[in-house]
């Protein structure tokens, strides 16, 4: 039973990625010239933070069988607003950059709900309109944030590993494995992404599910601009396409499928650590940051082939032409058994 | 409410769908406690009933009464409100999902927080009652085979505490053994005071299960009768509608041609085990059987759509691999899917594109179309499927069934390089006229030196058309009939298998 | 996968035979679509120095190096593939390898840009051809790695040119930019060939139904690869002017030309589902993209109120194709 379920994709790939990633974070020194000091592990539960929400986010979508490629755009107008609304205090912010996220999550969900939309295109142009959105708000600028006490306090070190930005995310991750293994609408959102077709007969409310998931993608991703924001002391109108990246390579890692219906948030935190540790490793090694950006496109790229329906029917028919001609006495054998 | 009274009432339910009525006018009532059949022949109206019962179709008129209150089922949520339970025609569970979780999938009573301890005695007992006891409730439903997860949507349908189960087909996929628990399963819940609407082409298992049988024929309810009163040959009377002993009207070919296909040790993994034929030039070969029977997954093998399979074919003595549908067509084997939407036609394309896709090479020169070949070949397709010349330009999707069943048939037909033709479940949704368009179509293709192979449930279909008839049950070939087969027994067999097959053998 | 890119199954029972009255979502949208080009005319008209030559000249001018990418595009659209997200670093590493080797000389530079352009896009187009792969995913992570290698390769410094041939590109014959003579010229081309080749046929059934094509022995692989292979090449012809045009490159030459390119694609109602839209279309997207990014900033806002706008014109347009298509079907 253990070994079987250890071999389910959803299991494995999560937590081979993470083994390897610790092991070639354990090795730092040998290809180094630097120790590992626990402010390496804090840097990595940094990264962790700075991306985890989004990856969140994008991972619920995907187990719904949708694909929200406006992650970057919500999280960088998040971050702004944050910033913009903020100053006086920072809950202002906050909550400015989780209504947004919200009213973004219940246009889109609402447009591919109702009208039938494939989700692609439509989160597509939300990305452009919102990167648009976001410049047009700073000027195209980077806005700083001057409340420092906030900066401060989300970055303070707790436990040694940890900081309050770092924990929240950790937080927010049991709390969404623990909802999607335990509750209803947990069910509900993984039998919509693996069958949708049977959801439905079996009495699931699709559109409403897809709403949700698309409302709770939106404030999520804002929060974790909102946090990034507040922790860089700044809000960057551009985030480029490496958090996208990170995102869909972290949540690919973590076990989920393109096609839907596959993974949990705690391969998902697997997939998201095995990142965040690379990320780490590549920062202490020094290596250049074109490196790194090929590190994270050679990563994505591999597992976006592997994840490619037409290699597996390909796979299985060599599998089928390669297995010895079944014998006719096992056939045989087989057809008593069943008359 | 008491075993005995009406707890379910359909009421003069009529449905059309564009121009053709699916059902007409069609009433008929379940009793709490009761086990009622429905049964008919392909078409006759019965999956129609289940949608609007279920609350997956609206009725364009006439009520649905449960429990003498008029309800408007909506969808399947309301439905499931107002106590309907479903098995649907389809698999439907998730196969991502672990087994309890299957279970609980739409469960109104389902809590926001599960409770898996609580729920998991309750699962447990529901599972052991449909013969699931070596199933785990926490393993993905996906490491199951088909009859498993079939047993599993069975006994999500069963444990709803529902005033109606509707059972459409449960047990098309299902060994003996694995359907001998589902009987067992649904009396229990019939004891309970629920009503049951039982759908089934097995019509053994319906004699043995149910309290009372709706035939129904052409969108029409024939009778409703008690199980009593019946058995097999007059229960087939009233579903074929005129006497079952006829006999096909097939005309016999005059030549039998060379052997042009070979398949040998055909199987395809849970669906066809060890299928073997020789098909011969000149003649009409049928596979005869139901849904989960694998006459579809043998069409589907040779045609080079399921990877998974394995078998040795040979055409016109040249071996081919299978796995690759252009390395199927090079080789002259082309198919006709019986999903037309998905795997065949391009919908949004006019009817020429449609004919002349998989004829590229022959109407351009050097990559570049040529109109002249372009529209000689066009109107020779044309001519050869029947279609209007002023059609050409319209979509494809904008057509009827039986002419989009035409371009798709007319597209493999009137090249000298194909040398079999395989149809999946050819006139399915055509309408009478379009079906005698088709059947004259395959007889043109072989009267062309082609072989045809075809699968079917219809037996009017396999008694006008084929010279040849397989019979398949549970992914075995039952019998090979030649010349003249009653109906009666190529049905039986369909829906029995060899093993209770009553009639004599035939020379 | 499936539900991401093309709108999920619907059960229908039949499809009635062609009723040629128009339904009411198809009137609908028709309304939406000549009131919205109305509205950008009154506002076009409005806006101070738009209606004037050089201003015309203007728009067509940066329309035409977007609308040669959009080209590109489209035939990747309309063969199923969606869109490529890595449009802007292959214009931007092909312009860098154009400038360093004009010491060869105009023609082998071109014959350079053209080769590398082919390589970077086709071998993407071969994957997403042969394997499936999901081409949004696998183009936003050769997106990054192009971008990476031209990083690494160039050092982070901006490439000048080794010589001046590059110059022959920024000609004006007839006092309108040679890249707009090139933009009409691979339309008419590109327009031939998708409606009168073998290829161009193959593709919109490939585009409009992959299964159905795979089924009828069609070379799916192939003819993805080749219409990516095409794409590469153009991508490459927008960035021999765009560089010479700029008359230096660096790793952000490309701009926002990606977004700008799927903007004019769709702006010209192809729908990212694949099967439809022409190289004309497309053409006239860019032009609509080109001439509302102006009256934008004559006004006076912003490049962020640019994008802004150009976003929500794509989300229209999915949405207003969307329901004309089903309009149909109804």
């Amino acid at each position: 039973m253990r070994s079987r379920s250890l071999r389910r994709p959803e299991t494995l790939v999560p937590l081979s990625s993470v083994a390897i990633m610790v092991v070639a974070f354990a090795l730092i020194p040998a290809y180094t010239d630097s120790a590992i000091a626990p402010f390496d592990v804090y840097n990595t539960f940094q990264i962790f933070a700075r991306l985890g929400l989004l990856a969140l986010a994008l991972g619920l979508t995907m187990i719904a069988g949708e694909f929200d490629l406006s992650v970057v755009g919500t999280y960088a107008l998040g971050g702004m607003l944050a910033v913009q609304t903020g100053q006086e205090h920072w809950v202002y912010g906050l909550l400015a950059a989780l209504a947004a996220g919200a009213v973004i999550g219940l246009v889109q969900g609402g447009v591919i709900a109702g009208l039938k939309l494939p989700s692609m295109p439509v989160t597509l142009a939300t990305y452009i309109t919102l990167l648009g959105l976001t410049s047009a708000l700073s000027g195209g600028l980077t806005k700083t944030y001057s409340n420092a006490s906030v900066t401060l306090w989300v970055d303070q070190t707790v436990l040694t590993f940890f900081s309050p930005r770092s924990l929240l995310t950790l937080g927010l991750f049991l709390l969404a494995a623990v909802v999607l293994s335990f509750t209803r609408w947990g069910r509900e959102l993984r039998a919509i992404g693996g069958d949708r077709r049977a959801s439905q007969v079996a009495g699931v409310r699709v559109d409403r599910l897809i709403v949700g998931t698309f409302m709770l993608s939106g404030m999520l991703s804002a929060l974790g601009g909102s946090l990034l924001s507040f922790s860089l002391g700044s809000a960057n109108p551009d985030p480029g396409v490496q958090p996208l990246i990170v995102a869909a390579a972290a949540a690919l890692l973590g076990g989920l499928s393109l096609a839907g219906g596959r993974g949990n948030a705690l391969g998902l935190l697997g997939g998201i650590m095995a990142v965040a540790l690379l990320a780490e490793i590549v920062t202490v090694a020094a290596l250049p940051g074109y490196v790194t950006q090929l590190f994270f496109a050679g990563l994505l790229g591999v597992i976006v082939v592997i994840d490619a329906p037409d290699l597996h029917r390909a796979l299985v028919r060599q599998r089928t032409r390669l297995r010895p001609e079944g014998n006719p006495t096992s056939m045989l054998s087989r057809k008593r058994e069943l008359s | 409410m008491s075993p005995g009274e009406d707890l379910v009432r359909v009421d003069r339910l009529v449905k059309s769908f564009g121009n053709t009525r699916a059902v007409r006018a069609a009433s008929f009532s379940v009793a709490a406690g009761e086990i009622h059949a429905l049964c008919g022949h392909n078409g006759a109206g019965k999956s129609t009933v289940v949608k609007m019962l279920s609350g997956q179709e609206a009725p364009d008129d006439g009520a649905i009464l449960i429990g003498d209150q008029v309800v408007d089922l909506r969808s399947r949520r309301v439905a499931q409100r107002n106590g309907v339970a479903l098995v649907d025609q389809e698999l439907s569970v998730v196969p991502s999902l672990t087994v309890a979780e299957n279970l609980m999938l739409g469960d109104l009573r389902a809590r926001w927080i599960n409770r898996p301890r609580a729920a998991g005695r309750r699962l447990r007992t529901l599972l052991d009652s449909v013969g699931l006891a070596h199933v785990e409730l926490d393993r993905p439903l996906g490491e199951l085979g088909i009859g498993e997860r079939q047993l599993i949507e069975i006994a999500r349908a069963l444990g709803q505490d529902a005033r109606l189960v509707i059972l459409d087909e449960p047990t098309a996929t299902l060994s003996d053994v694995e359907s001998a628990y589902v009987y067992e399963a649904i009396r229990n819940v019939a004891a309970t005071g629920c009503a049951v609407l039982f759908v089934s082409h097995r019509l053994g298992e319906v004699l043995d299960l149910c309290d009372k049988v709706t035939v129904m024929r052409d969108g029409a309810v024939v009778a409703t009768t008690p199980v009593a009163e019946l058995t097999l040959d007059s229960l087939i009377v009233q579903m074929l509608g005129e006497a079952p002993l006829r006999l096909g009207r097939r005309t016999a070919a005059d030549v039998e041609g060379a052997e042009v296909l070979t398949v040998s040790g055909l199987s395809v993994p849970g669906r066809v085990r060890d299928f073997s034929i020789a098909l011969r030039a000149g003649r009409v070969y049928a596979l005869a059987g139901q849904l989960g029977s694998g006459a579809s997954d043998v069409l589907r093998a040779i045609a080079g759509l399921l990877p998974s399979a394995s078998a040795e074919l040979t055409v016109d003595g040249t071996a081919v691999r299978l796995g690759h549908p252009a390395g199927a067509i090079r080789a002259g084997i082309a198919f006709v899917s019986n999903d037309r939407k998905a795997e065949g036609l391009f919908l949004r394309r006019p009817v020429s594109w449609n004919l002349l896709a998989t004829r590229l090479p022959q109407v351009t020169r050097l990559g570049v179309l040529d109109p002249r070949r372009w529209s000689e070949a066009l109107a020779v397709l044309l001519d050869l499927c029947g279609l209007d010349r002023k059609r050409t330009t319209h979509a494809v999707g904008s057509l009827s069934g039986g002419n989009q069943q035409k371009v798709f048939v007319g597209r493999c037909l009137g090249r000298d390089d194909v040398r079999v033709l395989l149809l999946d479940d050819p006139t399915r949704g055509v309408d009478v006229g379009g079906r005698a368009a088709i059947h004259a179509l395959l007889r043109d293709a072989t009267d062309r030196g082609m072989a045809v192979l075809f699968s079917s449930t219809e037996l009017e279909e396999l008694g006008d058309l084929a010279d040849v008839v397989v019979t398949m049950h549970q992914g075995e070939v039952v019998r090979r009939h030649e010349g003249d087969t009653a109906d009666t027994v190529l049905l039986r067999e369909m829906t029995h298998g060899a093993s209770t097959a009553l009639v004599e053998e035939r020379p | 996968m499936n539900n991401l890119l093309s709108a999920p199954a619907r059960p229908e029972a039949s499809v009635p035979e062609p009723a040629r009255r128009r339904s009411r979502t198809e009137v609908v949208v028709t309304v939406i679509v000549v009131l919205a080009v109305l509205a950008a005319i009154v506002a076009g008209l409005s806006t101070h120095r738009f209606a004037t030559i050089a201003n015309a000249k203007a728009i067509i001018t940066s329309a035409s190096l977007v609308g040669i990418a959009a080209l590109g595009l489209t035939l990747i659209t309309i063969g199923g593939s969606a869109v490529s997200l890595a449009i802007s670093p292959s214009v931007a590493a092909v312009g860098m390898i154009f400038l360093s080797a004009q010491s060869l000389g105009l023609v082998p530079a071109l014959v350079l840009a053209l080769a590398c352009g082919i390589l970077i896009t086709g071998l993407q187009g071969a994957v997403v051809g042969y394997a499936a792969a999901n081409p949004v995913l696998l183009t936003i992570a050769t997106s990054f790695a192009i971008a990476g290698l031209a990083t690494g390769i160039s050092g982070g410094e901006t490439v000048s040119p080794t010589g001046t041939g590059y110059d022959r590109l920024n000609a004006t014959p007839g006092g309108v930019a040679l890249s707009v003579y090139a933009l009409v010229v691979l339309a008419l081309i590109l327009e031939w060939t998708l409606r009168r080749t073998a290829f161009g046929r193959t593709l919109y059934l490939i585009g409009e139904n992959r299964r159905a094509a795979w089924a009828a022995g069609l070379p799916v692989g192939r003819t993805t690869a080749v219409a990516w292979f095409a794409a590469g090449a153009l991508f490459a012809v927008t960035a021999a002017f765009t560089a010479a045009f700029n008359t230096s490159a660096n790793v952000n030459l490309g701009g926002t030309l990606t977004f700008d390119a799927i903007a004019a694609v769709l702006a010209g109602g192809t729908p990212i589902s694949g099967g439809r839209g022409s190289a004309l279309r497309t053409l006239a997207g860019a032009v609509l993209i080109a001439a509302v990014s102006d009256i934008l900033l004559l006004r006076g806002y912003s490049t962020g109120v640019q994008i802004m706008v150009k976003g929500l014109i794509v989300l229209l347009v999915v949405i207003l194709v969307h329901l004309r298509a089903k309009g149909r079907n109804a």
